[in-house]
C-alpha cells in the first residue's frame, strides 16, 4: 500500500524535500543536542577534571532530579498546561517518609511499603489537581500555584528543621551501582522509555497533543478532556513524588528545603527541549535534551567555580532567549 | 413595504471602486467589482453569503489589498489602502463584532484615538465627556447613554450607536454598517433607522449591507448586488423590487457536479422537538430519517448554524427535546461523537483539525479505538486504514506526515470528511461543508455524502450555497430569525423559494 502512494507524483515532489522537511521539523530537537555537544566539547578541551569518566557519569546522576520532574512537566505542558506544585509535591513525599522513618527508629522493613505511600501521595495530589482544574476550567498553572501553597503550608507544619532516623538501606536507592552505571541513572532511563512510548505509541498519548493542540477539535473528535487532563496531571505528580524518594535518598535527610526551584528549573528544561508552552507540541527527546544541558551546564559551572548567584541569572536568561527563539510561528 | 425615502442624493461621487479583483490561495473572492457611493446616500450592499460582501468591506476599510482594480476617494486615486490612511480619509465601519472596550467608560471608547488633553498634557476628563455627550447628542442619544457609563451595562443597540459616535468622532465620511440589524432586537430597529437618515442627511455616504430585503426598501436609496464576487447591477431602490434583487442575488445555472440521489429514506434517526436555544433559536421541529439528506437553509443569524451546534450539544439547549436513535441525545460532543451523532464543523480550523498535526494524527484522533488493542496503538493498522482513505478521497499530497497547516483548504476539509467516515457514524451534520473550497474538491465532498446515504447514514447538511441544497438535498429546511419558516420538499425545490423563506417575504408581497 505504502509502496503505491510513494510513486505518485505529488508524494515524489514531496519527498524531494524530506531531508529539509526533517531538519525544519526537528530544528529545536538537534538545535540542543547540538549546543550539548559542543559544551561538552569545549569543556572536555579546556578542562581536565571534565572529562574524566566518572564526571560523565557524574552528568548523568545529576540530571536524574530533575530529569524525572521535567518528564512529568512534558505530559502536562503537551497538555497546554504547567504544573507549578511539582517541587512541593516531591518535598511533602519526602518529608512525610522520612517523619515515618523516624518515628518508628530507622525501621528498614518500612522501606517498600514507605515508598508505596509517597508514590500514593504524589498519585493523589495530582488526581486532585486533575479533578480541581477539569471541575473549575481554570488555567492549570493558577490551579497548580494555588495548591503549591497550600502544600507548603503543610511542608512547614511537617517540620521546619531537617529529619534524621533515614535507615542506611533506603540510601542505596540513590547509591546502589550496578558496574560503573548508578541503579537511579537506570530508573531514570526506564521512566524515560515509558514516556516516551506513553506519548507517543498510546491513545493517552496521542489525546494529550490533540487536547494541547485544540481543546474544542479534541471535543468534537470523542476525546474526553476531562479524562486527559486528570491522567496528565497525575503522571506528573508521580513523577515529582519520585523524585521526592530519590532527594530523600541522596541527602539522607528529610529536608525542608528539598526540591527547592524545581518547578522552575523543569519549565526551563521542557521549554529548553522544544516543548512549546502552548501545548500540543514537542516530544521527550527533547525534554531530555533538555534536562541533561542544564546538568552539562551546571556541571562545568561547579567546575570552573562559578557563583551560584551567577547560575541563577544565567538560567533566567536562558529562558528568556528559549521563548524568543520558540516563538510560535503562527503567533502573528 | 414601500420606498418612503425621498432623499434626493446629490451627484458628488465620495468613493468609486473600479473593477477590483481580489483571490486567495487561487479562490476568486471578488473577479470584478464596481461600485460607487455618492454623498448623501444610502447605500445597500447585497449578495448571499460568500458573494463578497465582507472581501469589498474589508478593502474600503484598508484591511485587504486588492490584485487588481483601483479606488477612487474624493477624486484621488489609490492601488490599495491600509487602515490608517483609510481612518484619515474619514473611512469608518461598524461591524456585527464591535470594537469596544467593555470595561471602559463610553466617553473613553469614543475618544480611545486621540483623548482630549488638558493641563500638564494630562487626559482632561471633563472635556472627553463634554465631547462624547455631544456625539451622542447629534445621534439623539444623549437622554438614554451617560457618558460616563462603562460599555458592558450598555444594551447592543446602545453599544452600537457609540460605536457610531466613534465614526463621528474621527468625522468619518465613509460609514459602513455591516448587518446593523442582525443583532438588534426589533423594538431598537427604528432608532438606528433614523440615526442612519439623519448621518445620510448631514451629507455622508452610508453602505449598509444587510440580508433584510425590507428594510433596503424602507431605507435604502440604492442598492447593489454582489454575486460569486461579481457587481450584478446597481439600481435604484425605487426602480426594483423583491423579486428582481433575489433572482439577482440567485439565479446562476445548475452545474452536474452533484451525484444522482440513489438513497431511500428509512426509520427515523433524530426528532427534534420544540427545541429553543436562548436568543438564537425558537420552537423548532423536525426530524431525520436514516438514509436521507435534510437542508437546513437560511442566512447568516436565521439559527441555522446553532441548530447544528445544539444537536452534538455545542450549544445549551434551553428547553425542547432531541431524540436520538429513541434516546435523548447525549449531552456532551464527545459522547454525541461516540454514538455516532457527529459534526463536520463550519470552521475547519477551529473545530475541524488540530492544525499543528498531520494528517495522520486528525484522521486518526476519533477513530483510535479502531488502531489500538488496551490503549496502546498498532501503528501498521494505523497507516493502512489511512492510507486507504487518503488514496479513496484523494487528498493531495497524499503524505499522511504532512501537517494540515500545509493543506489547501479543499484538502483540509477532505481530512475533516475523512476523519468521520472512518468512524462509522449513524448520522452526520455537515455546516458549510463546501466553503471556501474548489469545485473539484467539493464534488468529492458531495460524492461521500452520496456514499454515507446508501450505507444508510442520515445526513444533515447547513449551507448556504442554494445549488448545492437543491443539488443534494431530499428536502430543505428554511430558518429565518431563529424559527424554523418552512420546508420545501424535493419538488418544489428552487433557489427563488428558499430565499424567500430566508429573506422573510410573505407570499402576499409578491
Amino acid at each position: 500500500m505504502a509502496v503505491t502512494f510513494e510513486k505518485t507524483r505529488e508524494a515524489k515532489s514531496f519527498y524531494s524535500g524530506r531531508w529539509l522537511k526533517f531538519l525544519r521539523d526537528n530544528a529545536s530537537i538537534i538545535l540542543i543536542y547540538t549546543i550539548i555537544l559542543l559544551v561538552i566539547g569545549i569543556a572536555a578541551v579546556f578542562n581536565e577534571n571534565f572529562r574524566s569518566p566518572s564526571n560523565l557519569v557524574n552528568i548523568f546522576r545529576q540530571s536524574i532530579i530533575l530529569g524525572l520532574i521535567a518528564i512529568g512537566q512534558s505530559v502536562v505542558a503537551l497538555t497546554g498546561g504547567l504544573d507549578m506544585s511539582v517541587a512541593q509535591v516531591a518535598r511533602i513525599v519526602g518529608l512525610t517518609v522520612a517523619t515515618i522513618f523516624a518515628a518508628e527508629g530507622s525501621n528498614p522493613d518500612l522501606i517498600i511499603p514507605l515508598i508505596f505511600l509517597g508514590l500514593l501521595i504524589g498519585m493523589a495530589i495530582g488526581l486532585f489537581n486533575g479533578i480541581i482544574i477539569t471541575r473549575t476550567h481554570a488555567n492549570p498553572f493558577i490551579i497548580t500555584l494555588g495548591i503549591a501553597s497550600i502544600l507548603r503550608g503543610i511542608n512547614l507544619a511537617i517540620s521546619s528543621t531537617p529529619i534524621r532516623g533515614i535507615p542506611k538501606a533506603y540510601l542505596l536507592i540513590y547509591d546502589f551501582k550496578i558496574g560503573i552505571i548508578p541503579v537511579n541513572v537506570l530508573v531514570m532511563a526506564l521512566i524515560w522509555v515509558i514516556a516516551y512510548i506513553f506519548t507517543t505509541r498510546t491513545r493517552t498519548g496521542r489525546a494529550f497533543f490533540a487536547v494541547g493542540g485544540s481543546e474544542r477539535v479534541a471535543r468534537l473528535s470523542a476525546i474526553s478532556y476531562n479524562r486527559t487532563l486528570v491522567v496528565a496531571h497525575t503522571f506528573c505528580s508521580v513523577c515529582a513524588a519520585l523524585t521526592g524518594l530519590f532527594l530523600l535518598a541522596r541527602t539522607g535527610v528529610g529536608d525542608p528545603s528539598a526540591a527547592e526551584g524545581m518547578d522552575f528549573q523543569s519549565i526551563v528544561a521542557v521549554a529548553l527541549g522544544g516543548i512549546s508552552l502552548y501545548g500540543g507540541r514537542g516530544s521527550m527527546i527533547g525534554t531530555l535534551g533538555g534536562v541533561l544541558l542544564l546538568a552539562t551546564l551546571s556541571n562545568v559551572f561547579n567546575l570552573l567555580q562559578v557563583n551560584i548567584y551567577y547560575q541563577q541569572l544565567f538560567l533566567g536568561l536562558i529562558v528568556l532567549i528559549t521563548v524568543a527563539a520558540y516563538k510560535s510561528p503562527r503567533a502573528a | 413595504m414601500t420606498n418612503v425615502s425621498n432623499n434626493v442624493p446629490s451627484d458628488t461621487v465620495i468613493l468609486s471602486l473600479k473593477h477590483i479583483e481580489k483571490s486567495f490561495g487561487g479562490i476568486h473572492a471578488l473577479s470584478d467589482v464596481s461600485f460607487d457611493l455618492r454623498a448623501g446616500e444610502i447605500h445597500a450592499l447585497v449578495g448571499e453569503n460568500g458573494a463578497g460582501k465582507s472581501t469589498l468591506i474589508k478593502i474600503v476599510t484598508g484591511a485587504y489589498t486588492p490584485d487588481a482594480g483601483e479606488i477612487q476617494i474624493n477624486g484621488s486615486v489609490y492601488k490599495s489602502l491600509d487602515p490608517t490612511q483609510a481612518r484619515n480619509l474619514g473611512i469608518a465601519a461598524v461591524y456585527q463584532e464591535f470594537n469596544l472596550l467593555p470595561e471602559l467608560s463610553v466617553a473613553e471608547n469614543i475618544s480611545l484615538g486621540a483623548q482630549p488633553l488638558g493641563r500638564f498634557r494630562l487626559i482632561d476628563k471633563k472635556a472627553r465627556s463634554a465631547l462624547a455627550y455631544e456625539l451622542l447628542e447629534r445621534l439623539g442619544a444623549h437622554t438614554h447613554i451617560d457618558p460616563d457609563e462603562v460599555v458592558k451595562r450598555l444594551t447592543v443597540g446602545e453599544q452600537q450607536l457609540v460605536e457610531i459616535a466613534k465614526a463621528l468622532a474621527i468625522n468619518a465620511r465613509i460609514l459602513i454598517m455591516d448587518e446593523p440589524s442582525a443583532i438588534l432586537p426589533s423594538r431598537d430597529l427604528d432608532r438606528l433607522f433614523t440615526v442612519i437618515r439623519n448621518l445620510r442627511d448631514e451629507g455622508r455616504g452610508i453602505i449598509y449591507i444587510s440580508h433584510r430585503l425590507n428594510e433596503i426598501f424602507e431605507l435604502a436609496d440604492r442598492v447593489t448586488v454582489l454575486k460569486d464576487g461579481q457587481t450584478m447591477a446597481t439600481k435604484n431602490v425605487a426602480d426594483t423590487n423583491h423579486a428582481e434583487l433575489v433572482s439577482l442575488m440567485v439565479g446562476r445555472p445548475l452545474t452536474d457536479m452533484y451525484p444522482p440521489k440513489d438513497n431511500t429514506p428509512g426509520e427515523i434517526l433524530l426528532e427534534v422537538r420544540d427545541l429553543c436555544v436562548e436568543g438564537t433559536v425558537y420552537h423548532v421541529n423536525f426530524n431525520v430519517r436514516a438514509g436521507e439528506v435534510v437542508g437546513l437553509a437560511g442566512l447568516g443569524g436565521s439559527g441555522r448554524t446553532t441548530v447544528c451546534r445544539a444537536l452534538v450539544a455545542l450549544a445549551d439547549v434551553r428547553s425542547g427535546e432531541i431524540i436520538y436513535r429513541g434516546k435523548p441525545a447525549p449531552r456532551s460532543p464527545a459522547a454525541a461523537a461516540q454514538a455516532g451523532l457527529v459534526l463536520v464543523p463550519e470552521d475547519r480550523k477551529t473545530y475541524g483539525l488540530v492544525l499543528n498535526q498531520s494528517m495522520r494524527f486528525n484522521l486518526s484522533l476519533p477513530n483510535l479505538s479502531q488502531f489500538s488493542l488496551m490503549g496502546i496503538l498498532h501503528s501498521a493498522k494505523e497507516k493502512g486504514t489511512i492510507y486507504k482513505i487518503i488514496k479513496n478521497l484523494q487528498i493531495k499530497p497524499p503524505v499522511p506526515d504532512i501537517s494540515t497547516e500545509n493543506l489547501s483548504g479543499g484538502n483540509q476539509q477532505k481530512v475533516v470528511v475523512g476523519k468521520w467516515l472512518l468512524a462509522n457514524p449513524k448520522l452526520v451534520i455537515f455546516d458549510e461543508p463546501t466553503r471556501g473550497i474548489d469545485v473539484g474538491a467539493k464534488a468529492e465532498i458531495y460524492m461521500r455524502i452520496r456514499e454515507l446515504t446508501r450505507q444508510g447514514v442520515g445526513v444533515i447538511m447547513a449551507s448556504s450555497e442554494l445549488p448545492e441544497l437543491i443539488g443534494m438535498c431530499d428536502r430543505i429546511l428554511v430558518f429565518y430569525e431563529g424559527r424554523l419558516s418552512g420546508e420545501i420538499p424535493r419538488e418544489q425545490f428552487s433557489e427563488e423559494a428558499i430565499m424567500r423563506l430566508a429573506t422573510g417575504v410573505k407570499v402576499n408581497e409578491e
